[in-house]
């Protein structure tokens, strides 16, 4: 049986990609891309523990259901928002949606 | 009979916030079913207080009426009666539930002529109503904070909406006062039931941890501040004093008499409950700057009050002068002279309604406040300045009204401990003889200012309204005893009062 | 029925009540409730006293009482307590009140409020009588109180007037000085002897429950409200402005009751001031000192009703003269007598406002006997009553104080004496002035004629007082009437033997009262006024400084405008500028200046904030790792 460091291992990198994404894309979609990265990682997190740790429950496998549905939500919500800014600023840079502050 | 009587309770309690769930399906065209409904409510309300006051026995047990009805507990800290909807009242409360009926029917008749909005500012109204009934039946402390915000946070609506000169700021600083005061309580409660241990919010169970020294006298002294500065901001501790003159400015006539005669209490009320039934070693060592205080406000107010221009900004500061009264009989932990704040603060809250009803009748058709507009109103308003003499000699302490009752009282508990503050507030007395006195010369008396002939006279409702406040002054002013009597019990039981 | 005496004190009240709800509605606007209610407690009154009789001495003093309230260890009960003195207030207060009513049907006649008017008079009735009954301080000070109040709305009545509610105001706000020192005395004796009862406090203080010190300080507090109530040095001011108010009132609030409930306190409280200290000394200086200066300043006033105002502070001195000396009989007698008399003055005063159609001003009168011949004659008794003239009421009195006084020592003796010969001096001049000589103003002359049989009956009955109340004193007249002896074995506080005529003081006063009236007839004889004018222009700082009432008023009102409503700009200033603009709008403002110099940490760009929670997470886990290991 695989062993568990290497799921934390994975998961650990899949977040990593996804910090580095968040940060450095400056393309709207590629940010979102990112946050899904992240937030995969952190279901993969769940449903390892949950697995090894704890395998007569399936909590952490509820919250991973749960992180996906709620993903799913917030992506469409999210890419929504996108095209409004590209409809509005036929762009999808971040950078340029900065009117928001004082 | 006991937990029946803790059903009045709930329905005193309920029954407002009742009346604004009804409101909101009532559309805003619908004046008046909006004002005869909420007259109606008004009347039930009083007689529920009426009873609620006259049902307490002064020979029993000191908590009347409890109830409890459990919400949340065995969860996380929270053990057995960890969060519950306990009611209940005691001499004090039961007194200033009668007070709040009479105010909250009396305002409502005033709220009759509003014609801007009426429905909505029955709807808050009533919020507010529900919060401080809610506040003084409150034995549990979770429901004691919100029930207190819940009378506060509607203010600024009502301010704000339905006020006049400068209503924003006068609102806006009011608010922000209040709930910085909050803040502080929010801070102590927290402390409180941590130390407490008993993972409940039953102020019952927390006043004996705080009489057995489980909240430990030192932290006791710690938390008491917190509790006094944050009640004090509604009762008008000087010098957080300020929203006081500002906010009675700007509140239509109603919120005025409300706020003035009802919610300024919940302050020292807010200071009886949580200072010092719950930290009697914090009270103790508090009380002597609580004290110096309440003096400089009696004194300060006074003299303020002395040069003022504009009615509502006399009567904010004399509020200011009395509230100091209340402070100086609460500091004097002694039996008479905690009775005597409790008597103070009923009897502040009917004069002071009655006067910011009068000026109300007054601003409507004249539209200033400037004294010295006026002269000689006595000719056009007689029953105005009837009430208006009746409000400003009770405020003077005049014997046969309520104000002489309660400063009576006040003074002899602040002799029998602090003889020199006593000897002051007796002269605060004699300062407000000066500036009511004037006020009545300038305004009521000499010749006839030709500009006022077309002034009318109380209207009808406001008669009515104005009648059953100068009752209650008369009735506390006259026969006492029904009054003292209930407060006997309760105020002799208070940990650390002494006789 | 003695025991029951409050109704005397509920009768007036009722009717109070009464007239207030409904008085502008009854037939003649209920003044005929007023005079009914009036006799009603002047026949009350009498059955009160024929019971207190034939109770007898061992009964006396008798007390009815009812628990009120309690408060722990605080226990108040009200009630009456009637004793001698109880009983000579009572009559005074019946009597009088009975004839000013009557009389003001006449006075009042036509003017605005009527039924007001005798509305709040009942008011006054009721509370003094429950002042003079109450068996404790506590409930005297409410009396005391709401006769202060009665006193305010009756000097105010006619309040179109500026100079009325201005003298209203000033009356009110001069004895409330007065009452906070009252106050403060009676917490004082509560807090040393747990009673207000007046009796129990005489006992507690007997057997010492009060320090010296502090027994001194209580009586001075006391003191204080007697002293402001009864328009002593130096809060005399208000009483003079007083007159602003219905001549009536003034006869019956202003001279004959109301005034003297300062007399009365004293009188009541003598047991206890005698044990404390200097106390009585107190009294007395600050009696003479008022008799001597109310009687010069009555020298130079020119209107009859503040002449007889001056003169009855001058005599309210007196009768604190007597009290310090220690002779509450003699105190009492000359309250009895003064009542009488001066109740009679100014009733005597209001007929002749109202025969010459509302002049007062001596200067515009003169030869009044003429035009009204009753009330000439009726005013002259009360003239000699109270210059003290052999055997009229104010002689008797007047010579018990003199008599009272001779223990005293020489000085106050000589100054009382000058006292005595400047009221004769000022009686003679108003009553010369008034109603001897030729009309000096023909216009008024020619429209004054004598009052009606309403306003003159009272007078008749008051100038018979006047003559025969002095012989109360004598023991044989007290026990023919049925008192146990002369007034003074009545109100035996200090002086249990029957009365003697002193021919030698006898003889003494009557030269008082011969120097001092003769003394104002050479002076104003025949309307006569160039030896007073020479004097005037003689010393004219003098004569200013004694018509300005020696600058009392000017001094008070410097000190009223400038000093109390300076502070209180201060304090306003303040409280505006201090407190709420710097103190709180100047947190607000700090507040939104936090808020704008942290504002550009927003910078709206997404990555940016990305990069502060990623920073902050590192920056975190470092910590905990950091602090765990």
């Amino acid at each position: 049986m695989v062993p568990m460091e290497n799921y934390l291992i994975l998961s650990g990198i899949l977040f990593s990609l996804g910090v580095y994404g968040v940060l450095a894309r400056r393309n709207a979609v590629l940010v979102l891309m990112s946050v899904e990265l992240m937030l995969n990682a952190v279901s993969l997190n769940f449903v390892a523990f949950s697995a090894y740790l704890d395998p007569d429950k399936a909590t952490g496998i509820i919250f991973a259901v749960f992180v996906i549905a709620v993903a799913a939500a917030e992506v469409g919500l999210a890419l929504a928002i996108v095209i409004r800014l590209f409809r509005n600023r036929s762009t999808a840079n971040v950078d340029e949606a900065a009117t928001m502050r004082w | 009979m006991d937990e029946a009587q803790g059903y009045v309770l709930v329905t005193a309690l309920a029954l407002p916030l009742l009346a604004a769930g009804v409101l909101l399906f009532v559309p805003g065209t619908q004046k008046m079913t909006a004002r005869y409904f909420s007259a109606v409510i008004g009347a039930i309300l009083l007689g529920l207080s009426v009873y609620v006051f006259l049902a307490y026995q002064a020979s029993g047990d000191p908590l009347q009426m409890q109830l409890r009805w459990p919400w949340i507990e065995n969860v996380g800290f929270l053990a057995e009666n960890g969060i519950s909807l306990h009611l209940g009242v005691d001499g004090i409360s039961a007194l200033l539930t009668l007070l709040t009926g009479v105010v909250a029917f009396a305002g409502t008749l005033i709220a009759w002529k509003l014609e801007y909005r009426a429905k909505d500012f029955f709807i808050l109204f009533w919020i507010l109503i529900a919060g401080v009934y809610g506040t003084f039946f409150s034995l549990d402390l979770f429901f004691f904070f919100f029930f207190y915000e819940l009378a506060v946070v509607p203010l600024y609506l009502l301010i704000g909406i339905w006020g006049s000169t400068r209503k924003e700021y006068g609102a806006m600083k009011l608010t922000l006062m209040l709930v910085g005061g909050s803040v502080g309580i929010w801070i102590g409660i927290f402390a409180v039931v941590h130390q407490a241990g008993a993972g409940s919010f039953d102020l019952p169970t927390l006043w004996a941890a705080g009489q057995d020294g489980t909240i430990t006298p030192d932290m006791q002294k710690i938390i008491f501040p917190f509790f006094v500065v944050g009640c004090g901001v509604l009762a008008g501790l000087w010098p957080l004093h300020t929203w006081s003159p500002d906010g009675h400015m700007s509140a239509p006539t109603s919120v005025s008499m409300v706020h003035a005669g009802v919610l300024m209490k919940l302050g020292a009320f807010g200071i009886i409950r949580l200072g010092i039934q719950l930290l009697p070693d914090g009270a103790e060592f508090w009380m002597p700057a609580l004290l110096v205080l309440g003096t400089i406000g009696a004194l300060y107010g006074a003299i303020a009050a002395l040069t003022q221009r504009d009615f509502k900004l006399i009567s904010g500061y004399s509020s200011v002068s009395h509230m100091g009264y209340v402070l100086i009989g609460l500091a004097t932990l002694h039996e008479v002279g905690v009775s005597g704040a409790a008597l103070q603060m009923f009897s502040h809250g009917v004069m002071t309604a009655l006067v910011f009803l009068l000026i109300g009748a007054l601003y409507d058709q004249a539209h200033t406040r400037d004294l010295s507009d006026f002269g000689g109103v006595a000719k056009v308003m007689p029953l105005w300045v009837i009430a208006y003499v009746m409000a400003g000699l009770a405020n003077v302490g005049l014997p046969g009204l309520s104000g002489f009752t309660a400063e009576f009282h006040i003074f002899v508990g602040a002799f029998r401990t602090y003889p020199v503050f006593g000897g002051l507030a007796i002269l605060a007395a004699a300062i407000a003889a000066a500036y009511m006195l004037r006020m009545f010369g300038v305004v009521f008396f000499g010749p006839l200012n030709p500009r006022w002939k077309e002034l009318k006279d109380l209207s009808p409702l406001e008669t009515v309204s104005a009648a059953l406040l100068i009752l209650s002054m008369l009735a506390m002013g006259l026969w006492w005893s029904p009054f003292t009597d209930r407060l006997a019990n309760t105020v002799t039981s208070l940990p650390g009062v002494i006789s | 029925m003695a025991e029951h005496a409050w109704i005397l004190a509920a009768v007036p009240g009722i009717a109070f009540i009464v007239m207030a709800a409904f008085g502008r509605n009854l037939p003649r606007q209920g003044d005929w409730l007023a005079v009914l209610c009036a006799t009603a407690i002047f026949a009350l009154f009498f059955a009160v006293l024929a019971n207190f009789l034939n109770l007898g001495g061992d009964s006396w003093p008798i007390q009815n009482s009812i628990e009120w309230t309690a408060i722990g260890d605080f226990e108040l009960n009200m009630g009456i307590a009637v004793d001698p003195i109880t009983m000579v207030m009572l009559a005074v207060i019946t009597t009088v009140a009975l004839m000013v009513n009557i009389f003001s049907v006449g006075y009042m006649k036509g003017e605005p409020r009527y039924w007001w008017y005798f509305a709040v008079l009942q008011l006054f009735v009721a509370s003094m009588l429950m002042l003079v009954l109450a068996d404790n301080l506590l409930l005297l000070y409410v009396a005391w109180e709401l006769v202060g109040l009665s006193s305010f709305l009756l000097i105010g009545h006619y309040w179109e007037r500026r100079s009325a509610v201005e003298a209203a105001k000033k009356a009110f706000i001069t004895t409330r000085v007065g009452d906070v020192g009252l106050l403060i005395g009676i917490i004082l004796f509560w807090e040393a002897t747990g009673t207000f009862n007046i009796l129990e406090i005489t006992e507690h203080v007997k057997n010492g429950a009060i320090g010296d010190t502090r027994l001194f300080v209580t009586m001075m507090f006391i003191l204080l409200g007697a002293m402001g109530k009864s328009a002593q040095l130096p809060f005399h001011v208000w009483l003079p402005d007083a007159m602003e108010g219905p001549t009536p009132v003034s006869a019956l609030i202003h001279a004959a009751t109301m005034v003297v409930a300062g007399v009365y306190l004293v009188a009541r409280m003598l047991p206890v001031f005698e044990l404390a200290g200097d106390a009585l000394t107190v009294v007395m200086v600050v009696g003479l000192l008022t008799a001597l200066f109310s009687g010069v300043v009555a020298f130079a006033q020119t209107d009859i009703k503040k002449v007889l105002a001056y003169s009855t502070v001058s005599q309210l001195g007196f009768m604190f003269v007597a009290l310090g000396a220690g002779y509450a009989s003699a105190g009492m007698f000359h309250l009895f007598t003064h009542a009488f008399f001066k109740a009679l003055l100014f009733l005597g005063a209001g007929a002749v406002i109202i025969g010459t159609h509302h002049h007062q001003e001596m200067g515009q009168l003169g030869g009044l006997w003429r035009k009204m011949p009753i009330t000439a004659a009726t005013f002259l008794i009360g003239s000699l009553a109270l210059a003290g003239l052999f055997p009229l009421a104010g002689f008797w009195s007047k010579d018990e104080i003199l008599h009272a006084v001779e223990g005293q020592g020489t000085w106050a003796f000589f100054l009382l004496s000058i006292a005595a010969i400047m009221t004769a001096f000022y009686t003679a001049r108003l009553f010369i002035r008034t109603f001897l000589g030729k009309p000096r103003d023909e216009e008024v002359a020619s429209h004054t004629s004598e009052v009606s049989p309403v306003m003159t009956l009272p007078l008749v009955f008051l100038a018979f007082m006047s003559i025969v109340a002095g012989f109360f004193i004598f023991h044989d007249f007290g026990s023919a009437l049925g008192f146990p002896g002369g007034f003074s074995e009545f109100v035996f506080l200090h002086y249990p033997s029957a009365f003697h005529v002193d021919w030698g003081l006898v003889g003494l006063s009557t030269v008082l009262f011969v120097v001092g009236t003769f003394g104002g007839a050479w002076l104003y004889w025949n309307g006569r006024l160039d030896r007073s004018t020479v004097l005037a222009e003689w010393q004219p700082k003098v004569y200013e400084m004694v018509q300005r009432k020696f600058y009392f008023d000017d001094l008070y009102q410097f000190l009223i405008d400038r000093v109390v409503l300076g502070f209180s700009y201060l304090v306003s200033w303040f409280d505006r500028f201090a407190v709420n603009d710097t103190g709180v709008d100047g947190s607000a403002t700090m507040t939104g200046y936090t808020g704008f110099v942290l504002k550009h940490l927003q910078t709206g760009k997404v990555p940016n904030y990305a990069m502060a929670i990623a920073v902050g997470v590192v920056a975190l886990t470092l910590i905990s790792l950091a602090v765990g290991s």
